[in-house]
């Protein structure tokens, strides 16, 4: 396959950044999009030139590390797809692809590709754990949950802290992933008891770190890659009220 | 006992103020907070849907004919007394809500990100929901120019027959009077949908309230928890519906003028 790469450069934070378009010969099919960038890296190598620098770690989606905006999509246009798990006969030859990083204030772009996604780190650090007591693991089953309580927690739990919901957003609001979160601890048994306060403490980190507002555009649902739905923004917004109101009585 | 302070000491020190619900933080969670604020926003919006409602209903009485109108026009001017100036406080108070609110939010949205995307994409946003911002806009423009045009009545007067000589002359819409003495609502809305131009500018508008609407209605329950997957289809088709609902009964009235279904009770030369 022959491509024409549009890539983003940006030698670090403070560079303005500009596209750059390299074309791409000797592409496979059968080749993951982040063994087609390496294929463009080695050539790039032995031009002398500087590599394009791209997060990525497990390459089987489910570590959350690569990031990429493909022509405007959030992980390509495969649904429920990563970019790691994103393959080159998804396009066709002779293609154009745009590849640009995540585009966020709270999403600062450190180098080329490669942005800083700690603001999802602190909003976890805000609320989003559960206090459980040391000592003795429990035994299994002695807290019970009901299954349809374990199935939407664990849909919830799928989320794996990409980012592909603020890329995809037009307010880049991290609704999405603030959502599964809530969703996932405060659903079950472990999490109930902090459930008012972790949803408020969370939403006032968000809005600290400057993602956007939710306009139920439901672009996010669309491009996270475990499919995660915004049901759960509607369970954010139900206890966020929930716990707004009942902080007033105390 | 008198001390060297003047007054008693309890032993274990004095006693902390009681604490009460904390209603500052109340009020910004719900005005500063993103999720707060798109509570109110929705909640505004369903005050207003409900009065787009009733004043499309009470409008609709034109097709029964001018006693009917300009008899309901006058229950609301003179026979609701001071509850005419609550309800016209409350629904200026959350129009202004809705709006200020909804700027910005839209404001912080727009700082959220500095950089735009080189190549744009979307996947399933419909045009409605991309929007919202500017069908307000342009809803807030129409609903200025619509109390210029009946309320205040500054865009234009109507000619009507004078009772005393027969000869038809031009009045203010505000002195428009019927036999019976009220203040005559038909024939002002009659007088009003008559001109072209602004026939179109109704019926354009109508259209945006409507593609506001679309999205809006069955947003509401999504933005206030009351939304799950079960329920999306149904509410979906709600909000389809109730907008064309609106859509079709404001419009009606503006094309029935036009039609010369609905025409002046004077007889014009």
């Amino acid at each position: 396959m022959k491509l024409t790469l549009h890539v983003w450069r940006q030698k670090n934070r403070t560079d303005p950044g500009k596209i750059v378009t390299y074309p791409l010969d000797g592409v496979s099919p059968d080749m993951s999009f982040l063994e087609m960038m390496d294929v463009l890296n080695e050539q790039l190598i032995k031009a002398g030139e500087d590599p394009v620098a791209f997060d990525q770690d497990c390459r089987e989606g489910i570590c959350g590390s690569c990031d990429m905006m493909i022509n405007g999509l959030a992980h390509g246009p495969e649904r429920a797809t990563t970019t790691c798990q994103l393959h080159m006969r998804s396009f066709r030859d002779g293609d154009q692809i745009y590849v640009e990083p995540w585009r966020a204030r709270a999403f600062p772009v450190i180098k080329d590709l490669c942005v800083d996604r700690t603001a999802f780190d602190r909003i976890i650090q805000a609320r989003g754990f559960v206090s459980v007591n040391t000592g003795g693991a429990p035994d299994g089953n002695t807290l019970p949950i009901p299954k349809t309580v374990q199935e939407v927690a664990m849909d919830a739990a799928e989320c794996i802290g990409c980012g592909a919901c603020v890329a995809a957003c037009p307010n880049a609001s991290a609704m999405l992933f603030l959502s599964a979160k809530v969703s996932h601890l405060g659903r079950l048994p472990q999490g109930a008891t902090e459930r008012h306060e972790r949803v408020r403490k969370m939403v006032e980190q968000h809005d600290r770190e400057g993602f956007g507002h939710c306009t139920n555009i439901n672009e996010c649902e669309a491009a996270c890659p475990k499919e995660i739905s915004v049901e759960h923004i509607a369970q954010l917004n139900r206890d966020f009220i929930g716990s707004t109101c009942s902080s007033m009585v105390k | 006992m008198a001390s060297a302070t003047g007054t008693v000491r309890h032993p274990k020190g004095p006693a902390e103020p009681p604490t009460g619900p904390d209603a500052a933080a109340f009020l910004k969670a719900l005005l500063d907070s993103s999720v707060g604020a798109k509570a109110l926003i929705g909640l505004t919006g369903v005050g207003l849907v409900l009065f787009v409602i009733s004043h499309m209903i009470g409008n609709l009485k034109i097709f029964q004919g001018p006693d009917a109108i300009n008899g309901y026009a006058y229950f609301l001017k003179h026979d609701i007394g001071s509850l005419l100036w609550v309800a016209r406080a409350g629904l200026l108070l959350i129009f202004v809500l809705h709006l200020a609110l909804a700027i910005r939010l839209k404001l912080r949205s727009a700082a959220a990100r500095p950089v735009a995307y080189a190549h744009p994409g979307s996947v399933q946003a419909t045009v409605a929901s991309r929007t919202m911002i500017w069908t307000g806009v342009v809803i807030l423009l129409f609903t200025l120019f619509h109390l210029a045009h009946y309320t205040f009545a500054w865009v234009k007067g109507a000619h009507v027959p004078d009772p005393a000589t027969g000869q038809l002359v031009y009045k203010n819409y505000l002195d428009l009077v019927d036999h019976k003495g009220r203040h005559d609502v038909y024939e002002m809305m009659v007088a009003g949908f008559s001109n072209g131009y602004i026939v179109v500018l109704y019926l354009v508008s109508q259209v945006f309230l409507f593609v506001h609407l679309r999205h809006g209605i069955p947003s509401v329950f999504q933005t206030l928890g009351l939304k799950n997957a079960r329920f999306h289809g149904p509410i979906d088709i709600l909000g389809l519906v109730l907008a064309l609902l609106i859509l079709i009964g404001n419009s009606a009235i503006v094309v029935a003028v036009q039609l010369g279904w609905v025409q002046s009770q004077y007889k014009t030369p």
